[in-house]
């Protein structure tokens, strides 16, 4: 069985990016690469979950920022694990300048169609990423 | 004390006013470099506009007016007219923020700078613009004003 | 009265937990609280922005009284905050506070329904009556 692609997102409430982030991982596991993407908790691997920490050494990881603070890689990195691949929220919202989001937590259309635009772009990612590793 | 900076925290927020510049009430700053003026946007003003996705910056060699428009910041939550502080020609504008514009909101009294002007009557209008000591207090008091519509 | 500079505010702290529903709930749980029922008296800590080192964060948590919420009994949120800044004056588990009002966790992590916003209404009033409980103590 192919091993799983690790997708850590940032956790962030303060801003859209954290949740749009969110929410186009949850896209991926639940309906573009359910076979092959899974996520775990960031506060688990900041916490040394032994069970997180086995996960995120043993799988390729990608990490999803909200912006340029990158907290998700840091802290992935802080954990001793390289990240294989990472990507910015605030860069897909570049390259689609008319959707912005209606709220922090409770996106809206315009949100949900970046979401989607996001979610395609890390499935691509984790397409380069696998290609790597063969 | 910091050197560099006069500062003030509210929440979990630092705001800096950079020492030695010269502040426009409309939240730009300017600083002499080598016969040109430097301009860029104050912390207070990135803080509260959030992560800069896209900047218009005017092009070298355009007049602009003190005062008046020079471009446009926009970030998820607003979109913002920047102001120029002095009025010239713009010699040079900070090709960093094509590929970077989040340098306005890391460093945006060094690198985050936007452009330099060739000004047109500097002895001028630096005199309608405020020091850090005089700037620092009325940004005090917006912060108050933007917090309290919470 | 103090300066508004000098405001005595509460820190909440959500763990955002990716993994599982609770944490939906905790994200839509606290942003109630920091929008709605005590936009005045609280402000938001980023759990991950405070592991990466950014000192407002962990300066603000070592300063102010904070409120730890977690989803599970990992408290991921709860121990973290400890280690950097210090003990957090309440600490809220969500599957525990659930689990005592028997109401049962959201379905989905992607989406809430109408049950689950009588939960985050529920975990909000929680959140907002330790505010309060920390206020009035000073």
């Amino acid at each position: 069985m192919q091993k799983k692609v690790v997708i850590l997102p940032c956790s962030g409430i303060g801003k859209a990016y954290g949740e749009m982030g969110r929410q186009a991982i949850y896209e991926l596991i639940e309906d573009l690469r359910a076979e092959d993407v899974t996520t775990t908790c960031l506060g688990r691997l900041m916490i040394e979950d032994p069970d997180t920490k086995e996960l995120v050494q043993g799988n390729q990881v990608i990490t999803v920022d909200g912006c340029a603070k990158d907290c998700a890689r840091k802290n992935v990195e802080f954990a001793g694990k390289a990240v294989d691949g990472a990507l910015r929220v605030i860069d897909i919202f570049k390259d689609n300048r008319d959707l912005k989001p209606e709220g922090i937590l409770r996106l809206g259309e315009p949100g949900f169609k970046l979401v989607h635009i996001l979610a395609q772009k890390l499935a691509e990612e984790i397409d380069r990423v696998r290609r790597k590793e063969e | 004390m910091n050197e560099e900076f006069l500062e003030v925290t509210y929440d979990k927020f630092v705001f800096r006013v950079m020492k030695g510049y010269l502040y426009h009430p409309e939240e730009c700053w300017a600083k002499e470099d080598g016969g040109l003026i430097k301009v860029g946007v104050t912390d207070y003003l990135q803080k509260i506009a959030g992560d800069v996705a896209f900047l218009e910056l005017p092009e070298a060699g355009k007049e602009v007016s003190r005062d008046g428009g020079a471009g446009t910041m926009e970030t998820i939550k607003t979109s913002i007219m920047l102001i120029s502080p002095v009025g010239g020609i713009i010699k040079e504008v900070n090709g960093g923020l094509d590929e970077n514009p989040q340098l306005v909101n890391t460093d945006p009294y060094g690198e985050g700078w936007l452009f330099k002007v060739e000004p047109g009557n500097w002895e001028g209008d630096k005199k309608l613009l405020m020091d850090a000591q005089t700037y620092f207090p009325r940004m005090k008091d917006k912060i108050k004003e933007e917090m309290s519509k919470k | 009265m103090l300066e508004p500079f000098k405001q005595i505010k509460v820190g909440i702290i959500p763990c955002n937990g990716e993994e599982i529903c609770e944490g939906t709930l905790t994200r839509f749980a606290c942003r109630k609280v920091l929008d709605t029922l005590r936009p005045n008296d609280t402000v938001t800590i980023c759990l991950p922005l405070f592991i990466a080192g950014d000192k407002g964060e962990q300066n603000f948590a070592k300063t102010f009284p904070t409120i730890t919420v977690d989803g599970c009994e990992k408290r991921c949120s709860a121990k973290s905050t400890e280690k950097l800044s210090g003990k957090p004056r309440h600490s809220i588990v969500i599957s525990d506070l659930l689990r005592k009002q028997a109401i049962p966790p959201p379905r989905s992590r992607r989406t809430l329904d109408e049950k689950d916003e009588a939960a985050i209404d529920l975990v909000a009033q929680e959140i907002a009556a330790r505010v309060d409980e920390i206020l009035k103590k000073g």
